[in-house]
């Protein structure tokens, strides 16, 4: 019929108060990096997921190879060679690298002569070789639980290949990743549309779409904007479609206007559960209306350093807020003293999952009035708080106050952790990376929320690993590396290299 | 000596059978608490078959009818499973209620239909069927060895029934496909359902060889400690068997090692209130040595024990 791999035509597919897909239909080439780009809930997953049978669509068809297919399972998708990485890694933890590679496809040998066994020994051989052959080379007799999570995203790269797929999902491969080990699999993936593989790419970061993909889907809100040839599209072009609005790239920032002394650390150690000091004799200083941001590579002390101010670890030397000292003080202290902090991992630390959003918007006051009076919760309390905050920072869910959060977009998670933390009013706001995975959209959001909190007059511990993030929001850097502050300096003093060299330990004051 | 360890053996080795039947389910994520139940029920079944095959008159078939007790234990212990399969499988019970639930069910109802049995064939409404003890032998020539030779004298004949019962089962779960795919459940259900294995089915199967195993130890324990299948069956051997093989750490050797340990408490403490000439209501108290010793020993080794990740977890594909 035509030389099409996959046509997906006019497909919907609904959720309980939500439309993920509406009238979709893309076709895909054989032996191209197609990208599939939009924001965090846009409904690239969703479509994703109906290709690889996870789901199947309330309408609309999907023709693999021109020939119309109902793919009702993964195992039905593994059959048409179509393999999916997804976002979050389905590895057995205990298992070794090639138990996991061979699970529901395993080699057959004979124990003790006679009895139909796994052959794990005799296919660690092939694993090595599979893994070489495409340069992605892991120790099959590893287990998952001793690898870090690039190798794991291998393991699940070379699951597909065990499986001989053609038809290759990546769902954000490069969401976990250092910058180093995003070039290493960008050229991974370029190897194996090179070597006739097809390839989707889900993603909401344009850079990586412009440095690998051949086409480009945009998606957005479950509708599909437009498709378009990458080579010939700039990246801006594609992050308005993908949006569905004017975005600036360059986030307006005014003039600082300092005022009284906040946050005052000094002298602060911190030392992790087997005794060694990540945090070394940190001392600075945050005013009201300034922004401190904290650069450095991952795992030098930032986020300890965070935790210890919060109070979610323990720490030595002092820390005051307004003039008081509060080292002493437990987490609800310090939060009713005015801090408020929108941490690192929001799934784990900033959200209960399997709370509704209405719930998790009132985890810091659902002790107090009209939350719960006399010792019983009032559940209409949290509805209607819980409302309010949707409404006035526009937090997309399928019912309102009653969504559980579990089921909402990482972005929209994080709007949720920023609503209930800006609203509490505190003095000090503690910011961890705050747009880890979101895409341009909600960056952007978030980033006017700090700059308007700061211009509020709030003092702000920003900690980010991403440098741009840094450069732009910052009043004040502040660099650390191994655990010590390298420098502390207004923004306007350094450069990017400057701060750059900072974080990597090869220039000091 | 040589009475501390046949005694012991003959207590650890239905009871290793009952917990290898717990590891089946909880390495495939299934909780398991109902392997009380399960072992009552199978004993019923097999006692009850016995029963009415042979008109209560077991003279002279003694060793046919062990074998068709064992079978039909074997069988009861594994339809009265799907029970708690089905609860906490396609119905997504919680998994520690259904446990619970079904070890007061079956105490309920085999009393209950002990009796009616009992009615129905012989006239009195009776909670017990009388089976007598299985029958032993001893290795000739091996036995004679001090202190090891313990170990092939006075064997009661579901011993090496037990022991090959174990072998096929370790290998089942650690060389077989089924068992590869099985353990996997138990950790990360996630990724079988992604290499297109049914979760369901796998752990339905699971429950079922527990409750078949479960049955088979029953029957043991009624063939030799009690002489009979009565109410006292429930005297917490599967709870014993589920202690076992947590301080196991969900391995069959290691487990092995805990039940002996287990067997070997029990019958030395015989063994001491009867060197110490301890009347009936003191020897009672020996007979919690066991269990203080599970209590102890789980304070000081649990810490570093690691159960299945995804044990109790019901299965929801859509759950990230």
């Amino acid at each position: 019929m035509n030389d099409y791999i996959v046509e997906m035509r006019h497909i919907t597919k609904r959720f309980p108060g939500i439309v993920a897909n509406d009238d979709v239909s893309i076709s895909i080439k054989k032996g191209e990096i197609y990208a599939i780009l939009g924001e965090n809930g846009a409904g690239k997953s969703t479509l994703m997921s109906m290709l690889f049978g996870m789901y199947e669509p309330d309408e609309g068809e999907i023709f693999i190879r021109g020939k119309r297919e109902s793919i009702s399972s993964p195992a039905y998708a593994a059959k048409l060679n179509i393999g999916m990485v997804h976002q979050h890694f389905k590895l057995v933890q205990n298992y070794t690298i090639t138990e996991n590679i061979i699970l529901g496809m395993e080699p057959k040998s004979r124990f003790l002569g006679f009895l139909p066994s796994v052959d794990v020994k005799g296919t660690n051989k092939k694993i090595a070789e599979l893994s070489k052959r495409y340069g992605l080379e892991v120790d099959p007799k590893k287990k998952i639980e001793e690898i870090g999570v690039s190798t794991q995203q291998r393991v699940e790269i070379l699951k597909m290949l065990y499986r001989e797929a053609e038809i290759l999902i990546f769902d954000e491969p490069t969401a976990v990743l250092t910058p180093q080990e995003i070039e290493f699999l960008l050229e991974i993936i370029r190897e194996l549309r090179n070597s006739g593989k097809t390839i989707i790419l889900i993603t909401h970061k344009l850079e990586e779409i412009k440095k690998v993909a051949d086409r480009c889907a945009i998606l957005c809100r479950g509708k599909l904007v437009d498709v378009l040839d990458v080579k010939t599209t700039s990246t801006k072009t594609m992050a308005n479609l993908m949006v569905g609005r004017e975005i600036n790239f360059r986030t307006e920032k005014t003039e600082a206007n300092f005022g009284e002394k906040v946050l005052s650390v000094s002298g602060l150690d911190v030392r992790n559960d087997d005794g060694v000091s990540v945090v070394k004799d940190v001392s600075f200083d945050i005013k009201a209306g300034e922004i401190f941001a904290v650069a450095g590579v991952s795992g030098n002390g930032q986020e300890e350093l965070a935790d210890a101010i919060a109070g979610l670890i323990k720490s030595s030397g002092s820390i005051s807020l307004k003039g008081a000292d509060i080292s002493e003080m437990t987490v609800r202290e310090r939060s009713e003293m005015g801090i408020s902090y929108i941490p690192q991992d929001r799934q784990e630390v900033g959200l209960v999952l399997d709370f509704s959003l209405g719930e998790n918007l009132a985890l810091k006051d659902y002790y107090k009035e009209p939350f719960c009076k006399n010792g019983i919760l009032h559940h209409k309390a949290f509805l209607i708080h819980g409302q309010k905050l949707i409404d006035e920072y526009d937090i997309r869910s399928g019912q309102g106050a009653k969504t559980q959060v579990r089921s909402m977009s990482g972005g929209n998670q994080q709007k949720a952790i920023v609503a209930r933390e800006i609203i509490s009013d505190s003095a000090l706001m503690i910011f961890v990376q705050p747009t880890r995975g979101l895409d341009i959209g909600a960056i952007e959001n978030i980033h006017r929320q700090i700059l308007s909190e700061r211009d509020k007059g709030k003092a702000i511990l920003l900690i980010s690993l991403e440098l741009e993030e840094i450069i732009s929001l910052a009043d004040t850097i502040g660099v650390m590396y191994s655990g010590e502050m390298q420098t502390i300096a207004a923004a306007g003093s350094l450069t990017s290299n400057q701060v750059g060299e900072f974080m990597m330990g090869v220039r000091s004051v | 000596m040589n009475y501390i360890i046949i005694e012991g053996l003959a207590f650890a080795l239905p009871l290793f059978i009952i917990a290898i039947g717990g590891i089946f389910s909880e390495r495939s994520g299934v909780t398991n608490l109902a392997l009380e139940g399960f072992q009552g029920f199978g004993a019923f079944a097999g006692a009850a078959a016995v029963m009415a095959i042979s008109g209560g008159n077991l003279a002279g078939i003694e060793t046919p009818m062990f074998i068709t007790a064992m079978v039909f234990a074997l069988l009861g212990g594994m339809v009265f499973s799907m029970l708690h399969a089905l609860l906490c499988i396609p119905f997504k019970a919680n998994q520690v209620i259904s446990g619970v639930v079904i070890n007061i069910l079956a105490t309920a109802l085999t009393a209950f239909l002990t009796s009616q049995f009992n009615t129905v064939l012989f006239g009195k409404p009776t909670n017990k069927f009388v089976l007598g003890i299985c029958e032993k032998f001893t290795v000739p020539f091996i036995s004679e060895v001090p202190v090891l030779g313990a170990f092939f004298t006075d064997v009661y004949y579901y011993q090496p029934i037990i022991i090959a019962a174990a072998l096929v089962a370790s290998y089942v779960l650690y060389k077989s496909r089924f068992g590869l795919r099985l353990r996997a459940c138990g950790d990360n259900p996630h990724a079988v359902d992604a290499a297109g294995i049914s979760v369901s089915k796998l752990r339905f199967i699971a429950v079922m060889i527990s409750g078949a195993l479960s049955g088979l130890g029953g029957m043991c324990f009624a063939y030799s400690i009690s002489a009979s299948f009565s109410p006292t069956i429930y005297s917490g051997y599967g709870f014993l068997a589920i202690a076992a093989l947590i301080f196991g750490n969900w391995k069959i050797g290691p487990t092995l090692l805990a039940c002996l340990l287990f067997g070997f408490a029990r019958s030395g403490g015989y063994k001491l209130a009867q060197v110490l000439g301890l009347t009936s209501a003191f020897a009672d108290i020996i007979m919690i040595l066991p269990y203080v010793l599970t209590l102890l020993l789980l304070m000081f080794f649990s810490s570093t024990n690691r159960a299945p990740r995804a044990l109790g977890e019901i299965y929801d594909k859509g759950k990230r």
